[in-house]
């Protein structure tokens, strides 16, 4: 019996899914944000939270400032976090507040009706929160960034010492960038190291993260990315002088850049700032050597925006925070104060106390840079506050598409299967074809 | 597919080792000859699990070298005791267990159940019936999981271990099987019960779960081994830490400490074992329960 | 005419009757032995399948609800270039997986299906990849592959091979390299079957073929091949749907890469619903590679028929 009833409900629940769909409205759209008196419990989304200490961070700060809500979070995987979190908002069964990991996949919860407008709580916060307009659609913001990490330089100051080169200075160029790994692979070899000048991870946005914020009219959904050939003839000329590890080895032993730059395999890095947090704390734990280290502004596509008077550009996605609207109405305003705590001074100061670069830099600038283990030369607190940053997955309804096909791209030319060019007309002609035409 | 029922062999239980049909033994040389074949097959099919197990006796810093070692500097015995401690692997074997067994049982008893009705009962629409089945097994299922997901969610199934017990339980695999095995069992054993008044559940229950113990055993292990190492299914359908199976809890493991190789090749030898241990202890039967199924075609 | 019936139906009527009742005691006792086993399937496997066809012909994102669209899923089908490489990549895994798979099962199943001793440790060996876990056998075989620090060719080097591939890494030879892995995988479970099919065939076959004078050769070609013929379309019917369906094991290993060198439609499919959000999209492309397989196994149905009369 329990089986039929079991049963009956399924088809229902299938037919429900055909005829009725999913309700997508924004409940209390327009509440202001407060917090109500009454003892209320939101549930949050957060990944790997051993090793992930952000959500409890921001849950327990939140809980501080305002005792009679409390946050429960909600355990996700880490590399399919988009795959669970789709179907748990299909399903109806997703958390009051969740995460947007990156740009790329917000059109589609936005897009998707799965997003409450919080127009309100990014008016009512200042203009020191970065990424706060990556978020909004039509006028409307459907997310508020907590994090708003933007790829710089680390390097190893040990490294550079024993080679006898000379540290960043905020001047280079990718040119000066590809010369300078070149000769700390040969310094190092010299010295009997076995490091090379400089590690690349087998991520897209390794090389296609720069090449389209920093070249001037590169346009992802222009459909033309011939923006990119530079950036691929200069990291291929790394990896075939031996400066860099290939991308056959990187990807078939799957190295970590953890590793590469934590047991200092490599003397420069590019990558995002949250791996300040990782580093710091692989140095305290040991996974990674204890070195002295710094950051620098990424190389730039020409001189113009290079040395300390100017702004570096860069990119980085900010990573935001969204309301479910299947959320009971009663608690809507809870959540938009928990967004605007999050992303405020206050939850920058609680996130920036774990290592983690804020959407507010500005505000934490200082509290950062005294934690233990951080770099204190001032080219560094340059690198980590002053830069434009440009997202790396502009908004659109293409940019998933768009991004799917050059990654293709990505792996095809790191290979060595393509030439670059042909590479390139492959793509243009697929993003013609399959993508900008739906 | 009724082209390949042949009538099934008198003996519901052939020897596990051939007949001789050969008159005489192979020649020495021949057979020295097979014995090199085998060997260096076995070795060729080895060789991953061979380095999975060295490099689980390796610091990390040894795993990857040039050129390759393929014995170990000097054996470490610690990353056995550091897994124990660094990850939660008692709650993901003990989950994957208690799945495993699970699905087993219901798979067994109603797949073999459903089989009998297939095979040895006649009735209208029973064909088409299982053309549905088999061809759902031709759907590939990452593209109705969705649809699947909302569904169990509605039953409130999904994060529960119910949600993977439901997924597997009763699949079409376990029908087919037994529904060819049953098939190839003579009629004239059944229509000879029938005539002594047993029903069709008697006959089930007397005759033909006795008969097809072996085939019974080789599903058993074959939906062990499937529960076991699935890894999808429990991504989609699992979010509480403490409900990760091991093939779950191997990959975040992974993606957290991976820059240990020797310790992540401890986790892979570890999820291996188990389920080795149990292949070795029903291999007799399962090489028996294949021999007769096998002609089903 | 009224008469002409009445006569022979009086008679008949009650056996009608009891056949009726016969039927429809039949039909109680096949469904009471179907049930358990039919509601679990028909709820959690048969409907979402079901609506699975239903959505092949709609724009449905997941969120909202599913927009009747007609044959456009198809239609942009037609026109999608990464379609027909999937498909194009597909029909290659499938072409060599099968019968490399098929060769290997079978030649082991022939070593194996004597009088050897040890011959359950070498059959447990043979079986021992499809025990493996595959995100196990994954990360092993990639760290095999490595073209730098990789085993196999540190191991081809030597051999005199200048350049060995770059197998994983290797627009040309990631798709061998992944075949090679499947067969590896899945050599021992269809060895099985076949060592049970090769256990059927009657003893008396090979004697008498024997005493026609025939070799080794001639009786593999004369008794086996045929004997085992229903074993083998077993094999091939289940090898050619998991082929056509092959999915975690090249998401595992190769993720599709590089560029789209092992794209496969099972992936395609995820990628499609899963990354890109066109869940009406996917479901068009699943109907595909259902007909695909569905096709193939009548074709093969239709093969064996005319070879075994």
């Amino acid at each position: 019996m329990k089986r039929l009833v079991s049963a009956a409900l399924g088809l229902t629940a299938a037919a429900s899914l055909l005829v009725a769909g999913c309700s997508s409205g924004s409940p209390a759209a327009s509440a202001s944000a407060g917090v109500p008196s009454g003892p209320t419990t939101l549930t949050l989304a957060g990944w790997t939270l051993s090793t992930t200490p952000e959500f409890k961070a921001l849950a327990d700060g939140f809980h501080a400032a305002h005792p009679n809500v409390t946050v429960q979070l909600k355990e996700y995987d880490a590399t399919n976090y988009d795959t669970q979190m789709i179907a748990d908002l299909a399903a109806h069964s997703a958390p009051d507040i969740y995460v947007l990991k990156n740009l790329k996949n917000f059109y589609t919860y936005q897009s998707g009706g799965q997003l409450v407008d919080v127009s309100d709580v990014a008016k009512s916060l200042g203009s020191g929160v970065g990424g706060l307009s990556d978020y909004q659609v039509g006028g409307k913001a459907y997310a508020i960034p907590y994090r708003q990490d933007s790829w710089v330089l680390f390097y190893n100051k040990a490294l550079f010492d024993k080679a006898g080169i000379a540290y960043p200075d905020g001047s280079w160029t990718w040119d000066k960038y590809v010369s300078i790994s070149e000769q700390l692979t040969a310094a190092l070899k010299d010295r009997g190291s076995k490091a090379v000048g400089d590690y690349q991870h087998i991520w897209q946005s390794t090389v296609q993260g720069f090449a389209l914020a920093q070249t001037p009219g590169a346009k992802l959904t222009s459909g033309d990315f011939s923006y990119l050939k530079p950036y691929y003839d200069r990291a291929l000329a790394l990896q075939n002088a031996g400066a860099q590890p290939t991308f056959g080895t990187v990807s078939t032993n799957k190295l970590t850049y953890q590793a590469q730059f934590g047991k200092q395999q490599a003397a420069m890095m590019l990558m995002g700032t949250w791996y300040i947090a990782t580093l710091l704390k692989q140095q305290r734990t040991g996974d990674a050597d204890t070195f002295q280290w710094g950051m620098a502004p990424a190389p730039q596509f020409d001189a113009s925006t290079t040395g300390t008077s100017a702004t570096p550009v860069t990119f980085g996605d900010p990573t935001g925070l969204g309301i479910n609207p299947a959320i009971s109405s009663d608690k809507v305003s809870a959540a938009k104060a928990f967004l605007e705590y999050a992303a405020g001074v206050q939850g920058a100061k609680s996130l920036a106390a774990i290592g983690i670069t804020p959407a507010d830099t500005a505000a934490v600038a200082s509290d950062f840079f005294s934690l233990k283990g951080m770099p204190s030369d001032s080219l560094s607190k340059f690198a980590f506050s002053t830069h434009d940053t440009k997202p790396e997955n502009p908004v659109s309804k293409y940019t998933t598409g768009l991004q799917d096909l050059l990654n293709d791209l990505h792996t095809a030319v790191m290979s060595g299967g393509k030439g670059i060019d042909g590479a390139i007309s492959d793509a243009q002609s697929r993003a013609k074809s399959q993508v900008l035409n739906q | 597919m009724d082209t390949m029922l042949k009538p099934a062999p008198t003996d519901a239980l052939p020897a596990p080792v051939p007949r001789r049909r050969n008159g005489k033994r192979a020649s020495p040389a021949v057979r020295v000859l097979i014995y090199v074949l085998l060997v260096a097959a076995a070795a060729g099919v080895l060789l991953p699990f061979y380095w999975m197990v060295v490099s689980s006796l390796k610091t990390d810093n040894d795993v990857v070298t040039v050129p390759v070692k393929w014995l170990p500097h000097s054996v470490v015995w610690h990353n056995y005791l550091d897994i124990w401690r660094k990850s939660q692997m008692t709650t993901w074997l003990e989950n994957t267990l208690i799945l495993s067994f699970a699905v087993t049982a219901l798979q067994l008893f109603t797949g073999s159940f459903a089989a009998y009705g297939f095979a040895k009962v006649r009735f209208p629409g029973r064909d088409l019936l299982f053309i549905v089945y088999v061809g759902t097994i031709a759907v590939p299922w990452q593209s109705y999981m969705i649809p699947q997901f909302i569904l169990m969610s509605h039953l409130r199934l999904s994060n529960t271990l119910w949600s993977i017990i439901a997924l597997q339980a009763f699949g079409a695999l376990g029908v087919f099987l037994m529904k060819q095995y049953y098939e190839s069992i003579p009629e004239e054993l059944s229509e000879a019960a029938r005539i002594d008044g047993m029903s069709e559940y008697g006959i089930y229950r007397r005759i033909m779960l006795p008969l097809s113990a072996p085939a019974l055993a080789s599903l058993a292990l074959l939906t062990f081994v499937n529960t076991w190492n699935d890894y999808l299914g429990p991504l989609i359908y699992l979010r509480s830490p403490n409900l990760r199976t091991i093939q779950l809890g191997l990959s975040t493991f992974i993606s957290q400490y991976n820059t240990e190789y020797a310790l992540i090749m401890t986790g892979s030898v570890l999820s291996v074992l188990p389920i080795a241990v149990i292949f070795l202890l029903g291999q007799r039967y399962f090489v028996e329960g294949i021999a007769t199924t096998g002609l089903k075609g | 005419m009224a008469t002409t019936i009445e006569a022979p139906a009086r008679p008949t009527r009650p056996a009608r009757r009891r056949r009726s009742r016969r039927v429809w005691r039949n039909t109680a006792v096949g469904w009471s032995f179907l049930l358990p086993n039919f509601i679990g399937f028909a709820v959690l496997t048969l409907a979402p399948v079901l609506v699975l066809f239903y959505l092949a012909f709609t724009d449905w994102n997941v969120f909202g609800v599913a927009r009747w669209t007609g044959m456009a899923n198809f239609r942009r089908l037609i026109h999608d270039q990464s379609f027909w490489t999937a498909l194009e990549n597909t029909l290659y895994y499938t072409a060599l997986h099968i019968p490399l798979t098929l060769g290997a099962a079978l030649g082991l199943a022939l070593l194996l299906n004597r009088r050897l001793r040890g011959v359950a440790f070498f059959r447990t060996v043979a079986f021992f990849p499809y025990i493996t876990s595959i995100v196990a056998a994954a990360q092993v075989w990639n760290m095999l592959f490595s073209p730098q620090y990789g085993p196999i060719d540190a191991v081809l080097r030597p051999l005199g091979i200048a350049h060995p591939p770059g197998w994983t890494v290797s627009t040309t030879w990631s798709m061998p390299a992944v075949i090679l892995v499947g067969t590896w995988r899945e050599m021992g479970y269809y060895m099985l079957i076949f060592l049970a099919g090769l256990q059927t065939i009657p003893a008396q076959l090979y004697e008498a073929a024997r005493v026609d004078g025939a070799n080794a050769w001639q009786r593999f070609r004369a008794v086996t091949v045929p004997s085992l013929r229903p074993t083998t379309f077993f094999v091939t019917v289940m090898l050619t749907i998991g082929s056509f369906k092959v999915f975690d094991l090249i998401l595992l290993l190769t993720n599709g890469g590089p560029g789209q060198s092992t794209l496969v439609l099972s992936q395609y499919i995820y990628q499609t619903g899963f990354q890109e959000n066109h869940f009406g999209y996917a479901s068009a492309i699943s109907v595909v590679l259902f007909v695909l397989c569905f096709v193939a196994t009548i074709v093969q149905f239709h093969v064996n028929k005319r070879r075994s009369v």
